[in-house]
């Protein structure tokens, strides 16, 4: 079972993560836009850039209404990637089976507060998602199952804090294998599309003179 | 059997988890420091020698004569640590069976309170009108406080009685996997309940002070002997008691745990035995407490869990249990039509995956 | 079968702390623990006393009690031993013991303990008798070899003493007759005055069937 794991599983859910990703991109990209005829007010090019900026922070008009979204979710998102590219067992396992090169891990303290923070952001966003009427009537399966997948990560990894024991690292290493099965069917590919579909909005209203 | 009689004992289901917790505490709070005293009958020194009066002191804590010695640790002065063997009896001998008859008793006479009474139902049924009662952002925060609470309950309670329970039914070396995870675990969520604990108390401290009708509530017991349903204003009493609970032994369950979470400011081992001792007497507590209030929020009271779903009550409901509560709101004008709050929700099985306008629900 | 004590004479010790440095080395102990240490009481003042303190091996052993995952055992010669592939590193064990025996590798803040150290009366630990794997988790294993402690052979004074319960006394009496004073047996009644733990209450380690 762990040589499994450790073994072909890993090098499968590398492939479906890896192929998925890139075959989702592309068949965005091949869908292509259609001609855009109007004249143009401004740089398509600038406008991309600024709107994909301009979107990390919301617009003034929603900001009282979605205070605790925007809140939880730079928690979990900073603390998510944090983790995932700085905790000293990650680094060490990129150097070691992907890159062949690291780079300086977090220190053990910083590596739980911000697990933790990333835990309370994610917990406080999908509670949200769940006790809003409006994100509950939206939200599909699919938006459960990422949320729970990645919650589930999250704690196997921590629970193997102690990293001593093979079975929850292990149990790590499988949970970390669904979701990069899962990942590119889902919407956990907003990680990759979020900047093109940022840039593209940007774009398309930028030329005609629209802040978007 | 009539409704009121039904609504009756299920208050008083709810008091007496609340009168069973304070008598526990009482108890318990008189076991420890008599546990603790257990070992301070030294065995005697079986020869005296002109050092006797030396190594008696040395054997107490507090002796005058503190050892000095060339490696470093805490307490590595001390030659005996008497405290010790007393926690370790009070934890293996008094705490452990204590917390299985508290949390199996508890449960045990829910289980039979339901199985006799049923659940407390709607008196008059449902209105088809609603009232507010908790906002969104109340209702994120209780169930971020209660998911890490329950979390922290299991792995602490993993920890705490694994082996006298589990290691039996799984053996050692999975439970060791499984404690590991669950002192990980613990350990990590233990400071986010310090801060959902102060969150809780700014949001609701203010409907928690002592008010009209507590005394009442309390004298018949929650109704428990009075014909008439006990008056009751947004919380009634035995709610604020749990309120309270929740804040005093959550803030001591958050202080000692983070006195063991982080043994290097300099306290000793005195200090976190005690800390020990006071977690493991409060968490078994606050479980005993989870449980009653579990109950009343589910299976033991019609109707009630919705307002920490939705966050919309029928006004019957809150007509019923808290009625000061739900004049108040009527004379402001506050309740809600069934339809409108559908429409407003499109909570009611629709399918309809485009809301027309978001929810103009309560600002957050 | 013999019951293994340790016994530390104050009269004799002269804190050379050759004991510790002797245990570090037999034992490449992980960083920053000592499993034994040396207390003086009154330093610098008449009546100064020196023990050399580490795990007594007690006979109904509070550590073994206390353990959330119930890692120890207790050796036919009655030496308490604990497995590591089990331990969690709850550092209850150390709050539990009279001697303050079980140590930590300090691997990090935020109160990871990491696994627990302690004195194995040079027995090493539940896998195979001077296996490498024996030696990397526990050190030497002194006792499967006929040997005894190194800390109590490396004594100078031999204030140290270390082996069968009633040898060790032997040797502690008839010094006290010779000087004329009576001992003290130092710790010996928190340490063995209760029945032993493995003839006891069923509460047993994994390995308790190791001999
Ligand atoms: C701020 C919150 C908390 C912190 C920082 C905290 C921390 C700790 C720590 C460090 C331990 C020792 C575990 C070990 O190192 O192996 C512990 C044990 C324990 N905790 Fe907590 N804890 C918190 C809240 C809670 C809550 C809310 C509960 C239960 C509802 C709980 C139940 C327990 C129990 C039952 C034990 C085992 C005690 C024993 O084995 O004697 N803790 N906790
Ligand atoms: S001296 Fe401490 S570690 Fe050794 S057996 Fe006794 S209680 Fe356990
Ligand atoms: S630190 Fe290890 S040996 Fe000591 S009580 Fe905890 S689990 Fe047992």
């Amino acid at each position: 079972m762990t040589e499994f794991i450790d073994g072909p599983l890993w090098y499968f859910a590398l492939a479906v993560f890896l192929s998925g990703v890139v075959w989702r991109m592309f068949s965005i990209f091949r869908a292509g836009s259609k001609p855009d005829l109007s004249v143009p007010r401004r740089s398509a090019a600038v406008s991309a850039v600024m709107t994909s900026l301009r979107r990390f922070v919301p617009r003034h008009e929603m900001s009282p209404r979605i205070r605790l979204q925007l809140v939880a979710g730079y928690m979990f998102h900073l603390g998510l990637f944090a983790l995932l590219l700085f905790a000293a067992p990650h680094v060490l396992f990129l150097q070691e089976h992907l890159l062949g090169f690291g780079w300086t891990p977090m220190p053990h303290w910083a590596f739980i507060v911000t697990s933790q923070i990333a835990f309370a952001g994610l917990l406080l966003l999908w509670l949200h998602r769940v006790l809003n009427p409006v994100t509950r009537l939206i939200s599909d399966a699919d938006d459960h199952v990422a949320a729970v997948l990645t919650f589930v990560v999250m704690l196997t990894g921590c629970l193997a804090l102690m990293e001593t024991f093979t079975g929850l690292r292990v149990l790590h290493r499988f949970t970390v294998e669904l979701l990069m099965i899962y990942f590119p069917f889902s919407r956990l590919m907003h990680a990759f599309t979020f900047i093109p579909s940022r840039a593209y909005t940007g774009a398309w209203y930028g030329r005609r003179g629209v802040d978007a | 059997m009539n409704n009121n009689k039904r609504s009756l004992t299920a208050h008083q289901d709810d008091f007496f988890s609340v009168v069973k917790a304070l008598l526990v505490i009482v108890l318990l709070l008189s076991i420890a420091p008599q546990a603790l005293a257990a070992g301070d009958a030294e065995p005697a020194a079986k020869v005296v020698n002109p050092g006797a009066e030396l190594w008696r002191e040395v054997r107490q804590r507090e002796a005058p004569v503190a050892g000095t010695t060339q490696v470093a640790g805490m307490d590595s002065g001390v030659l005996i640590n008497i405290r010790g063997e007393q926690w370790r009896t009070f934890r293996m001998q008094q705490l452990i069976p204590a917390a299985g008859a508290l949390l199996g008793g508890v449960l045990g006479i829910i289980v039979l309170f339901h199985l006799i009474k049923r659940g407390l139902r709607l008196e008059l049924g449902r209105s088809g009108n609603y009232l507010l009662r908790f906002k969104e952002i109340d209702r994120v925060l209780h169930w971020f406080v209660a998911t890490i609470f329950i979390f922290l309950a299991l792995t602490g309670l993993i920890l705490l009685t694994g082996r006298v329970v589990l290691i039996p039914m799984v053996g050692h070396d999975v439970f060791s996997v499984i404690a590991s995870a669950s002192k990980e675990g613990h350990n990590l969520f233990g400071p986010l309940f310090l801060l959902g604990v102060i969150g809780l108390f700014i949001r609701f401290v203010s409907k928690n002070f002592p008010g009209k009708g507590d005394i009442g509530w309390l004298l018949k017991a929650g109704g428990m002997f009075g014909g008439k349903h006990p008056s009751a204003g947004f919380f009634n009493a035995g709610e604020k008691i749990w309120f309270w609970l929740v804040i005093f032994i959550g803030l001591t369950l958050s202080a000692t745990g983070l006195i063991l979470e982080f043994p290097f400011f300099g306290q000793d081992r005195l200090i976190i035995e005690l800390s020990l001792v006071l977690h493991g007497v409060g968490a078994v507590l606050l479980v005993a407490g989870l449980f009653g209030h579990i109950y009343m929020g589910t299976a033991g009271m019609e109707a009630s869990l919705e307002s920490m779903t939705s966050g919309y009550v029928d006004a019957n409901w809150a007509r019923q249990h808290h009625d000061q509560w739900a004049e108040a709101c009527e004379a402001e004008g506050a309740v809600i039509a069934g339809e409108e709050l559908a429409k407003k929700q499109r909570l009611r099985g629709t399918k309809n995956r485009v809301p027309d306008r978001p929810a103009a629900e309560e600002g957050q | 079968m013999a019951r293994m004590k340790f016994l530390c004479d104050a009269e004799r010790c002269i804190e050379c702390n050759a004991c510790v440095t002797a245990c570090k080395n037999e034992n490449e102990v992980p960083w920053g623990i000592n499993r034994r240490r040396v207390v003086t009481i009154n330093d610098g003042s008449p009546g100064e006393r020196s023990l050399s303190v580490a795990c007594m091996h007690c006979s109904d052993a509070p550590c073994a009690a206390v353990c959330p995952v119930d890692c120890f055992y207790t050796t036919d010669d009655g030496v308490v031993l604990h497995d590591k592939d089990i331990c969690i590193g709850c550092g209850y064990c150390f709050y539990a013991c009279p001697f303050g025996a079980p140590q930590f590798p300090t691997t990090g803040a935020f109160g990871s303990r990491g696994k627990m150290d302690k004195c194995t009366f040079c027995a090493g630990g539940p896998e195979a008798d001077n296996s490498s794997e024996e030696r990397r988790k526990y050190g030497s294993n002194r006792l499967a070899e006929g040997k005894l402690p190194l800390c109590a052979e490396m004594c100078a004074t031999r204030a140290l003493l270390a082996g069968d319960g009633d040898t060790v006394s032997n040797i502690f009496r008839e010094r006290v007759t010779w000087r004329g004073s009576s001992g003290l047996t130092w710790g010996w009644g928190v340490a063995y005055s209760k029945p032993g733990l493995r003839r006891g209450r069923g509460v047993e380690g994994k390995a308790a069937g190791k001999d």
